[in-house]
Formats: C-alpha cells, sequence, structure tokens
C-alpha cells in the first residue's frame, strides 16, 4: 500500500540560475519547456483526485443511465448480464399518470416551498447575526450549527415525534387548546399536512448552511455603502433590497442552487415517516419512489429511469440558474 | 508559499488514492486448511444471541479445521444487502434467508438447490412441513429449515381480570371485549389497527375463509376482492371506523408501533409475533403474568390462520467450498444449535423431532403460539411476484385508504386486486 508520497526536488520548477547569458536560443528553448511544464503540472497534481472522481461519480453515473435503458432485475445483477430494451423504461414512465399526479408535483412543489423558506429563514437569520454583539453571535451560531449537525435521520425521527398525533408536544398542546381531538388525527396520512411536516424538518437542516454563507457575503460588503444609503435617506428595508442584496447577490444564487439541488432529492426525510416508504402512494416523491421500484420491486431498470429524470430535471434548474449569474455578471 | 500549496494538493490526493485502496488487512491469515467460510445472519427480531455465534464459530472451526466469519445484518436492511452484493459478488457462503425471499432469490440464482444435500443425508423427511413448503420452488428445496414464528393475540391479563372480562374466542366476542373497554378504560387503545402492518391484518382475510391470490395453471390471480376477503376486510377495518376500537395514529402503525404501544400500556391487544415475548420479559420482568396470549380467533371459533414466517439457512450459488457450507448449514440447523437457538431466541425450530416437545409445552407464553402454528399457520403466495406486491405494499396501501376514509372497503380492494394482478402479468 505505502507509496513514496514525499514530493523530489523539482528541477523545472528552480530559477534558473544567474548565468551568463550567451545563448538567447538556449534560454528561449529553456523557458518554452518550463510553461509547458508549468501548464500541465496542475494536471498531474489533480490527476489522483480527478481520477478517484471519475471512478467514485462518472462511472455509477454512466452505470445509472445504461441501466435506465435495460429490463434489469435480480437475475441479471447476478449474472451481471445485460438486457438493453431501448427506451421502454421512459416511454412506461412518461405514461405513467402517477407521474405527472403524484411523484413529480410532490417533489417540485415541496422542493420550491423548501428552498424559498430556506433561503428566506436564512437569510434573516444571518442578518440578525450581523447585528449582534460577539457573545450571543457566538450563542446563536452555534445553536444553529447543531441543527446543521445533526443527521438527517435522527432529526426526522425528533419531527416525528413532535408530530405524533397521540403523544406528541404538538398534539398535546393542541389538544389542551381544545383544537385538536388526539385520537381522531393524524397528519401522516394527508398529503398537505405530510409534506408541511417534512418542508419544516428539511428547512430546519437546510437553514443554518444558508444563514452561515450569506452572514459571511455580509461580512464582505463595505460599511461605506449602507453609510451612504442612510445618508441618503433610505430607510432599512430599502437599504437591504437595493444595497445588500445586489452586492452579494452571487452568495444569493450559490446557496439557491445548492438548496435546489438537496431539496429536489430528498429522501430519508420522506422515506423514514410514518408512510412515507410507500405504504401512502399520495406522498411519494420521485427519490422514494426511484428506490421503491429499484431495491424493493428489483426493477433497477425503471429505478434508473427515474433517477435519471431526477438528474435531467436539475441539471435544466442548475443550467437556467448559472445562466442568470453569468448574464448579470455580464451586464455590470 | 506556492510550493506548499502543491505539495499539500499532493498529499491530500494521494491520501484520497490510499483511503479508497486500504483493504489489506481483512480477509487474509488464513487457518491452517486454507478456506474461510463467510456467514450472514440477521438480527432485529430477536434478544441479544449472547455468545451463541461465538459458540458455532468455535465449534465450526474445532470440527472441520476451517475458519469462519460470521456478520449480523439488520432485517430491515438485509435485502438491499443482498442486492448489492450480488452487483458487486461480494455475497457470502451461508446466509439465513427469510421464507418471503426464496422465490426471488432461487430465481435470481442467488441459493444453491439444496434438494439433494437434504435428501442425501436423511434429513427430508424430519423438517416442519410450512418451512420446507416455503422454501421449495419447482420442487426443488432452496434452504434448510432453522426457525419459524407466528403470530398470535396479545391481551393485557391484568386489566381484563380487573374489569371480568374473558380473553375473546370469536370475532363477535372480540368486538364485544373490545367495546366494553372502551367504556371501562377510555384512557386505553382497545385494539388499534395498524395500517401499515400486512401481518396484522392477514388472519381476519384468512378467518374468513378468503386467500390472498390463487394459482390457477401457470400464474396467480388476486383474490382479495372476493365476497369473502372483503368480508374479513370490512370486519377488520371497522374495528377502527365503525366502533372506535383503534385511533387515528394506527392507520400509519407498523407491528413494532403496536408493540410500543402495548408496551407503553395504552394499547389493550395487538397481534404480534413470539419472538416479542422474550422482548417484553427481558425489558421488564413485571410484565410476567401482566398479559396472556391467544391463538388468533376464528370467525365463529376455531383459530383464524396467522402468517407463518421463519428462516431458512442457505448456502449461497457460487461458494467457493459448497461441502463445507453445507456442513455449516447442518450444525447450525440440526442438533443441539439448533435446539439452542429455539430456546434461546423463543422461534419455534425447523425440524418436526426438536418442534414436537412445543407442542405440548404448557408454558402459558409458548403453549398458545404452538397451538396457532399446528392449526392455523399459512404460508404467502409462494411466488417472486408477491415480493414485488409486498415491496409495492399493495396491502397497506388499501389498508391505509379505508382507515383514512378515502376509499371505501370493495373499491379499496378491487384496486388493491388490480394492483396485484398487474404485477401477477409482469
Amino acid at each position: 500500500m505505502a507509496i513514496d508520497t514525499r514530493p523530489g526536488p523539482e528541477p523545472g520548477s528552480d530559477t534558473p540560475p544567474a548565468g551568463p547569458d550567451d545563448a538567447e536560443t538556449a534560454r528561449a528553448r529553456r523557458l518554452t519547456r518550463q510553461r509547458r511544464l508549468r501548464a500541465t503540472r496542475p494536471w498531474l497534481l489533480l490527476a489522483p483526485a480527478l481520477i478517484v472522481l471519475a471512478v467514485l461519480l462518472l462511472w455509477p453515473l454512466l452505470r445509472v443511465v445504461l441501466l435506465s435503458f435495460q429490463d434489469y432485475g435480480l437475475r441479471e445483477i447476478r449474472t451481471g448480464e445485460s438486457n438493453y430494451t431501448g427506451f421502454d423504461n421512459y416511454r412506461a414512465l412518461l405514461t405513467d399518470s402517477f407521474l405527472w399526479t403524484t411523484a413529480l408535483p410532490n417533489t417540485v412543489v415541496f422542493a420550491v416551498a423548501c428552498v424559498t423558506l430556506t433561503v428566506a429563514t436564512g437569510t434573516l437569520v444571518a442578518l440578525l447575526l450581523h447585528r449582534l454583539g460577539r457573545f450571543w453571535r457566538v450563542v446563536c451560531s452555534t445553536a444553529i450549527m447543531a441543527a446543521w449537525a445533526m443527521p438527517a435521520v435522527t432529526g426526522t425521527y425528533a419531527w416525528i415525534w413532535i408530530f405524533d398525533p397521540l403523544n406528541g408536544p404538538v398534539s398535546a398542546g393542541l389538544d389542551g387548546l381544545g383544537m385538536i381531538e388526539p385520537r381522531e388525527t393524524n397528519w401522516f396520512t394527508d398529503r398537505w399536512s405530510f409534506y408541511a411536516i417534512a418542508v419544516l424538518n428539511v428547512v430546519h437542516h437546510g437553514f443554518p448552511f444558508v444563514a452561515i454563507t450569506v452572514f459571511a457575503g455580509l461580512l464582505t460588503i463595505p460599511r461605506e455603502l449602507p453609510e451612504a444609503a442612510t445618508v441618503d435617506g433610505a430607510n432599512a428595508w430599502q437599504r437591504f433590497w437595493h444595497v445588500t442584496v445586489p452586492t452579494i447577490k452571487p452568495v444569493f444564487t450559490v446557496v439557491t442552487i445548492l438548496s435546489t439541488i438537496w431539496d429536489f432529492k430528498v429522501f430519508v426525510q420522506i422515506y423514514l415517516m410514518p408512510g412515507g416508504d410507500g405504504a401512502n402512494p399520495a406522498v411519494l416523491n420521485l427519490g422514494v419512489w426511484s428506490y421503491v421500484r429499484s431495491f424493493g420491486r428489483n426493477d433497477y431498470g425503471q429505478g434508473a429511469a427515474i433517477a435519471v429524470l431526477l438528474t435531467v430535471l436539475l441539471l435544466v434548474i442548475t443550467v437556467l440558474y448559472v445562466r442568470t449569474l453569468f448574464k448579470e455578471k455580464d451586464e455590470l | 508559499m506556492r510550493r506548499r500549496h502543491t505539495a499539500l494538493a499532493a498529499a491530500m490526493s494521494l491520501g484520497l488514492l490510499t483511503a479508497c485502496g486500504g483493504d489489506g488487512g481483512s480477509g487474509s491469515g488464513d487457518g491452517a486448511s486454507g478456506a474461510t467460510l463467510e456467514l450472514w445472519v440477521m438480527e432485529g427480531t430477536y434478544p441479544d444471541t449472547g455468545s451463541y455465534f461465538e459458540d458455532l464459530k468455535a465449534a465450526f472451526e474445532e470440527e472441520t479445521g476451517a475458519r469462519l466469519n460470521y456478520q449480523l445484518v439488520p432485517w430491515d436492511e438485509a435485502h438491499d444487502k443482498f442486492t448489492t452484493a450480488a452487483a458487486g459478488d461480494t455475497l457470502p457462503d451461508v446466509s439465513e434467508i427469510g421464507t418471503t425471499w426464496v422465490p426471488e432469490f432461487a430465481d435470481a440464482a442467488i441459493v444453491a438447490d439444496m434438494s439433494d444435500w437434504i435428501e442425501d443425508d436423511g434429513l427430508s423427511g424430519d423438517l416442519v412441513e410450512g418451512l420446507q413448503q416455503a422454501g421449495t420452488v419447482d420442487g426443488q428445496l432452496y434452504g434448510m429449515p432453522w426457525y419459524a414464528g407466528i403470530r398470535a393475540l396479545f391481551y393485557r391479563a391484568d386489566v381484563f381480570e380487573e374489569h371480568g372480562l374473558e380473553p375473546p374466542t370469536t370475532w363477535d366476542e372480540l368486538l364485544e371485549v373490545g367495546l366494553q373497554l372502551k367504556d371501562l378504560e377510555p384512557d386505553m387503545i382497545p385494539y388499534p389497527v395498524p395500517g401499515s402492518s400486512e401481518h396484522s391484518f392477514y388472519p381476519y382475510l384468512w378467518g374468513a375463509g378468503a386467500e390472498i391470490a390463487v394459482e390457477d395453471g401457470d400464474g396467480w390471480t388476486s383474490t382479495i376482492n372476493s365476497p369473502e376477503a372483503v368480508e374479513g376486510i370490512t370486519f377488520f377495518t371497522e374495528l377502527a371506523t365503525e366502533h372506535g376500537l383503534s385511533v387515528a395514529a394506527a392507520n400509519t402503525w407498523t407491528e413494532a408501533d403496536s408493540l410500543q404501544s402495548f408496551q407503553d400500556g395504552q394499547a389493550a391487544m395487538i397481534v404480534n409475533g413470539a419472538w416479542t415475548v422474550g422482548n417484553l420479559l427481558n425489558e421488564d420482568e413485571s410484565w410476567d403474568g401482566k398479559f396472556g396470549v391467544l391463538p388468533m380467533p376464528g370467525k365463529d371459533g376455531g383459530i383464524s390462520p396467522s402468517f407463518m414466517g421463519g428462516s431458512l439457512v442457505s448456502v449461497i450459488e457460487g461458494s467457493s467450498e459448497p461441502e463445507l457450507a453445507w456442513e455449516l448449514v447442518k450444525l447450525m440447523t440440526t442438533g443441539d444449535f439448533a435446539d439452542r437457538w429455539s430456546e434461546e431466541t423463543g422461534f419455534f425450530p425447523g425440524q418436526q423431532s426438536l418442534l414436537a416437545e412445543y407442542s405440548t409445552s404448557d408454558d402459558p407464553y409458548v403453549a398458545p403460539f404452538a397451538e396457532q402454528m399446528s392449526e392455523g399457520g399459512k404460508l404467502l403466495p409462494v411466488t417472486e411476484k408477491f415480493g414485488a406486491v409486498q415491496a409495492e405494499q399493495v396491502v397497506q396501501q388499501m389498508l391505509l385508504a379505508i382507515l383514512s376514509g378515502n376509499k371505501d372497503v370493495q373499491t379499496a380492494a378491487d384496486d388493491a386486486a388490480a394492483a396485484m394482478d398487474r404485477i401477477f402479468q409482469e
């Protein structure tokens, strides 16, 4: 296993010794060689990491795409044989009304709600952090870091307990106010209340990242800008929209793209909720549907097709975002 | 500065490489005879197995001179693990196999045909019939019966006694006693109807004389919407929707949630497996005598069948040491180790001769299960397609739709039958 990793002396990078400049051509040749070395060296150094990425990311991605064109079951997995069926999986998927009435709307509406709320909450918390003194800033950021550090599984079980219709605190509180009858309540069976709880869970887990990133962005705004705006008579609301937001717009774009990617492929937070593993088809999203198809029904081709659809959807959204980002940069 | 950066990058990328390739240590160090067997056993349904597997390992290594590595795999992850291991060619030599997986695993050539071994060693006459049937595909046996588990009715004996109630033996009595409990113990849940547990429901389907699906010619057809089935579904779900013996929360409960509710002192009656008795008693000794167990009440008396699950031990197809693997299977499923396993876990053994002593037991936590097993143990349709039906949770979807009021019984049953038939015909 042991590979000698100590970088040896690199002759190419040494500054040329100050010799007598007798031969101009030799020097020029040496310079081109150096330039070529300098151009390839980063790639050489990156190569191990790139190879690892290719093996760990690109190859599986390619496999999923290849799988999505096959009728691939447990038998094929065992024998390793291919069984190409062209676009059959996609045809079946795209003509399935379940995709259009349930899985896709669940995924998209849920993601839009989560991203909006995550970015809004995160920004508000960042603004709060910006105004706090050192002590309270440490206290607050520690608290939100804890929410961030919590594994999704643990967080999901906590939220399930909080909303447990029979023994959870929310139900007990509402019962105390006489608003619900706990024995006749189950928030997990209804599509809307199920996803409302899931949104809370995902936003709670996702806003700390936005808050910290936006907070870092806020620190880069020169103090003179808001001061000048204040002098010009802008109120807090105007300062936020006309000074803060335009200055750190790239930060917002990045957190929005990342949140979108995360919230589209949410799996654990849905799968672990009561009925979320497929017992209640009304709450399936693309991620869980793909899993149930693949590993539950051993129909890996169909599962892969759903996964590819999800990936394509995400790529399109990301490309749109990035394009608007670059367009704005050009306009500036 | 620049120099330091590149050196750091190089070190980091190499670190990545070594981290990925670093699997030199395990797997090596073969014993004198050279062979090492891998064994997978499921965990999660029985109490701590203590030293059982260490003793098994020692016995096997002493007997054969080969080495044995065992791994405990949680039940919920096991199916995925088999799939990924099959894809990555890292399956073990021997594994415990849940009875319901046999058809698909046999079809995919994951488990080996063991009929000849079992026949040649004279073991075929002593197998528990239900397990043997569950392990048989097209006349070939794909595993050696190891243990069986069966479900029955748990009830709070102390509460029943306090109010002078009799444990139910028919459906009418069950409803009657449930309604009485509803009045007498308003804080308890007389009979939770768990919507995400198919096995809590099947006794009512089978008890009404219906089948989930029947085999005709060379295919299967769902009969979950037959008049008898609808009668069973209606009785079961009306316990919740009409009679209020359950709570809405239970609409998404699994079998484990029911047990939790029983353990928390909320549920008065639940359907659960024989192996949970040990869990209950281990956790709190005061449970001894506080609860009773009954075979599932029949519609008009007698016993309603309940699902007999269990496990086989199978040699994995493609094992490099099949004969040695078979020796291990025999060691686990016959004789002392088989006996000790059922004693420690609360499961029934897979051999008739060992099972016999259970049927005459007068232990109140063993006898009802033994009775249920001998008179009302039933299998799910033995076809790999039914695995897909379960994965798709067709039955749970039906129950949830009825319990949450989204569909009436007949519509939900028709939809479930259609969903099953679609899978059967695929």
